[in-house]
């Protein structure tokens, strides 16, 4: 009877798990969308988050675990760091947004003095939702919650620029489905008009190859991600949020070209206004998903590297 | 703000949903495109409810005013309904002790001195001195059941029975004599499904067997579609016309009160949320007392439910001309209850809880499940069934043989003589009623003891007479089979063992709903 009463329990820690797909995100039924209560409004200070003690826990954190766990999943190419030389900050990176592995990406690239300085923009209904989930995020990788609908948040975005951090914010507002690059959001384009900040568009590829929406960890064989900085966009005087975020998508367009190709390519493609449409070909969906889930390949852009001293000809 | 009731379609994404099944519950996997109704989310209750019945009681409706109906010198008696409602018991304060308390306390003011309260149980058992005090609370009881004046109407004492006349069908009105010789009856009422109150309370509630069989017989039964409503059954048409007679004899003051679907404390409030909005302390509640039912013994177990308390909070509360007051009483009630369903099922699947009408601190037999399973769930509905005539009902309970011998000594003569002749309402109606209703030693325990008349398990049946003759094929899954053979269905281990007999009768790819209740509903069939 004690075997069948454990058993029982057993079936029954497993069913649950299951239907509430312990460890995932809850799901709800399709047709209950409808009846889905709009959330409160949340509320999650993380001013905490960027105080001394968390700082140094964080970097024991991200230098600690994060990096070699990273480094030991996938392989990375990072170029056009030397744009941050001729800077101070604060900054504010907007990145086209394809997976999870986006932010530690773009951290993991950045100088330690400039990665200890930034900020993540994370969407409060995403990882605000539950205490545990915000303060993981809010430790690890410094986010702060940003009202993707609209709302009242305890800590502005503003004020994180105001006290000197760079921000990391995806205008895209959610991971793609596809791979491909969504229309950005004015949100990124409005503060860096309103507060006199430079832009730094980002631009990275693969890491929807190797981990896309629905997937937990990245696929085997260390798959290779590539991240460019390009050169700091800032606001001309009198520049509307709308002109400006426009520039911002081009820029981001114009980077994602040269990755593929050669910044001279690049550039000249984009003089001519040939600069290839983030968004990706008109075509049927699986194509599109298909295209994207090829990984970049691991040697250098705009094919094999010619040696300065080869020694045949 | 409370969520509309609607019609969930299982999906990829839907868990497994809670179907209650007696003294228990599990978790189901229904198949995908399975439709699930689910109840409207529990309203805001009245923020003062002493307010409320004060308004209610001094501004009625097509009535004057309660005051001004009370006068020195007058015999004012006081009805109210039984322990059968609310479901599951209401927390104290009950709702009536604090409408008969302000009745009371008017009375007293106006100078009343012949006040007697009378518990409407009809045919039901005598309810003890506790159930009593629960219902209208220790100052009532105090005051009155010392001097006999609170008491349990016995339909059985012929002294005490008037004869009131006879309906333009020639059905017998007779109710309590006390009742019916009173300058003012007021009756306080819980009307928790949209099947009670109105002429359901006088004529019904305080009736006898020569009054009840008019509308509590098998005839009446299958074609009331449904009892549910009122204005489509033919047991209300019958006791709105005795209701009519009544009137012209007697003043009545009809006070109607409404509730929220607030059914299950704390901890098991999760039973009354969506499953896949449960938090993680919901989902460990679940498994905590799944496996405390489990590896509690029999006893523990019924009295882990039976102890339940509901906290309901009112809705709203009516007062004056009964035919008036219930209009507005059935309006609360459907905003509470009523989900709109487009389209008939193939197959509906009920889970039949622990608690009915009649097992309120006793036990759940096969009878009354059938009752609570065919009779109440099945006849939630508005319009036409949730099942196509011809369908299948899938049912879920343990369907134990055990009876409570001091609540339903006739249940188990029934069960083991009746059944075992035939299960078909007409046949048992014409053959066995007459004998169960005069037995000498039921009728002695109907009125000395705490059981129900002996006639009861045949208004149990009658009561499921309408979804026997509607659907082809009833099959209970995880029931005793003996218990269900002599029910006259069949018995499934599983979902899917019960779908695949039921194939039978509705294809290998039917359309399945699952009525999501308890908290109640009230399926408005398009």
């Amino acid at each position: 009877m004690r075997r069948g009463v454990f058993r029982g329990g057993v079936d029954d820690v497993r069913t649950m798990a299951r239907g509430w797909r312990w460890g995932r995100r809850s799901m709800v039924p399709r047709s209950a969308e409808a009846y889905v209560q709009a959330a409160e409004p949340t509320v999650f200070p993380t001013d905490w988050s960027r105080t001394r003690p968390l700082r140094v826990l964080r970097e024991v954190a991200q230098k600690g675990g994060l990096e070699p766990l990273f480094r030991s999943q996938v392989r990375t190419r990072v170029e056009g760091l030397d744009v941050l030389r001729s800077m101070t900050g604060p900054v504010i990176f907007v990145a086209n947004h394809a997976s999870h592995l986006d932010t530690p990406l773009i951290l993991l690239s950045l100088p330690d003095d400039w990665r200890r300085r930034t900020a993540v923009a994370a969407a409060s209904d995403y990882f605000f939702d539950t205490w545990w989930r915000a303060v993981g995020s809010a430790v690890v990788f410094n986010t702060f919650p940003i009202e993707r609908r609209g709302g009242t948040m305890a800590t502005t975005s503003g004020e994180v620029l105001a006290d000197g951090w760079n921000l990391l914010i995806y205008p895209e507002g959610t991971r793609s489905t596809d791979g491909w690059v969504a229309r950005f959001r004015m949100g990124a384009a409005w503060l860096a008009v309103e507060h006199g900040v430079p832009v730094v568009p980002v631009a990275h590829r693969g890491t929807f190859a190797a981990m896309p929406r629905g997937q937990g960890w990245p696929s085997p064989g260390r798959r290779q991600l590539t991240v460019r900085f390009g050169a700091p966009v800032r606001p001309a005087e009198g520049e509307s949020a709308r002109d400006f975020g426009a520039r911002l998508q081009a820029a981001v367009a114009v980077l994602l070209d040269e990755d593929q190709d050669t910044w001279w390519a690049a550039r000249r493609r984009s003089a001519r206004g040939e600069t290839p449409d983030p968004a990706g070909p008109d075509v049927a969906q699986w194509r599109r998903v298909w295209q994207q889930s090829q990984s970049p390949p691991a040697g250098a852009p705009g094919g094999r590297r010619r040696r300065a001293w080869s020694l045949t000809r | 703000m409370s969520r509309p009731g609607f019609v969930l379609e299982v999906d990829d994404r839907t868990p497994p949903l809670v179907v209650h099944e007696g003294e228990g519950f599990r978790l189901e996997t229904f198949p995908l495109g399975t439709r699930v109704i689910y109840p409207p989310e529990s309203l805001p209750a009245v923020p003062d409810v002493d307010q409320a019945i004060q308004h209610a009681l001094r501004n009625p409706e097509g009535s004057d005013p309660l005051p001004e109906l009370l006068f020195p010198g007058m015999r004012l008696t006081v009805a109210f309904d039984d322990l059968s409602l609310p479901l599951p018991p209401m927390r104290s304060p009950d709702i009536r002790q604090r409408i008969i308390e302000a009745v009371l306390t008017m009375a007293a003011a106006a100078g009343v001195d012949d006040v007697e309260l009378v518990a409407a149980n009809a045919l039901h058992r005598r309810m003890t001195a506790a159930e009593l005090k629960h219902i209208v609370g220790e100052r009532v009881f105090r005051s009155f059941f010392p001097q006999g004046a609170l008491y349990n109407h016995d339909a059985e004492d012929r002294s005490n029975l008037t004869h009131v006349g006879l309906t333009d069908q020639g059905e017998d009105v007779e109710i309590n004599r006390r009742a019916a010789e009173s300058d003012l009856l007021v009756y306080v009422n819980v009307n928790l499904v949209a099947m009670d109150g109105g002429h359901k309370s006088v004529p019904v509630g305080l009736a006898s067997y020569k009054s009840l069989r008019h509308h509590h017989n098998s005839k009446t039964m299958v074609r009331s579609h449904s009892f549910m409503d009122h204005t489509k059954s033919h047991l209300h048409h019958s006791a709105w016309r005795m209701g009519q007679l009544l009137k012209e004899h007697l003043n009545i003051f009809q006070i109607e009160t409404t509730l929220n679907n607030e059914v299950f404390p704390a901890p098991y409030d999760f039973l009354m949320k969506r499953e896949w909005e449960w938090s993680i302390k919901d989902q460990g509640s679940m498994l905590a007392a799944r496996r405390a039912l489990s590896l509690a013994p029999a006893r523990l177990r019924h009295k882990m439910f039976h102890d339940l308390r509901a906290p309901y909070g009112l809705t709203g509360v009516h007062a004056g001309d009964t035919e008036q007051v219930h209009e507005k009483t059935i309006a609360a009630v459907h905003r509470q209850q009523l989900v709109e369903v487009h389209g008939q099922a193939d197959v509906l699947v009920m889970g039949v809880p622990y608690l009915c009408p009649y097992n309120v601190s006793s036990t759940m037999n096969p009878i009354l499940a059938t009752c609570m399973g065919l009779g109440y769930y099945f006849n939630s509905y508005r319009g036409q069934p949730v099942v196509r005539r011809g369908g299948a009902v899938i049912l879920y309970h343990p369907l134990k043989p055990d009876f409570n011998q001091l609540h339903h000594p006739s249940y188990v003569d029934f069960y083991e003589e009746v059944l075992a002749e035939s299960t078909d309402p007409a046949v048992i109606e014409a053959k066995h009623e007459q004998n169960y209703a005069a037995d000498p030693w039921y009728v002695h325990l109907y009125r000395t003891s705490h059981a129900y008349h002996g006639v009861h398990p045949f208004y149990m049946w009658y009561w499921a007479a309408h979804a026997m003759d509607h659907v082809n094929e009833v099959i209970w899954v995880g029931a005793d089979r003996r218990a269900v053979q002599r029910l006259g269905f069949r018995a499934a281990s599983s979902l899917a063992d019960a779908l695949e007999m039921a194939s039978d009768t509705v294809g290998r790819s039917p359309s399945i709903t699952y009525l999501h209740n308890p908290p109640h509903l009230l399926a408005d069939v398009r």
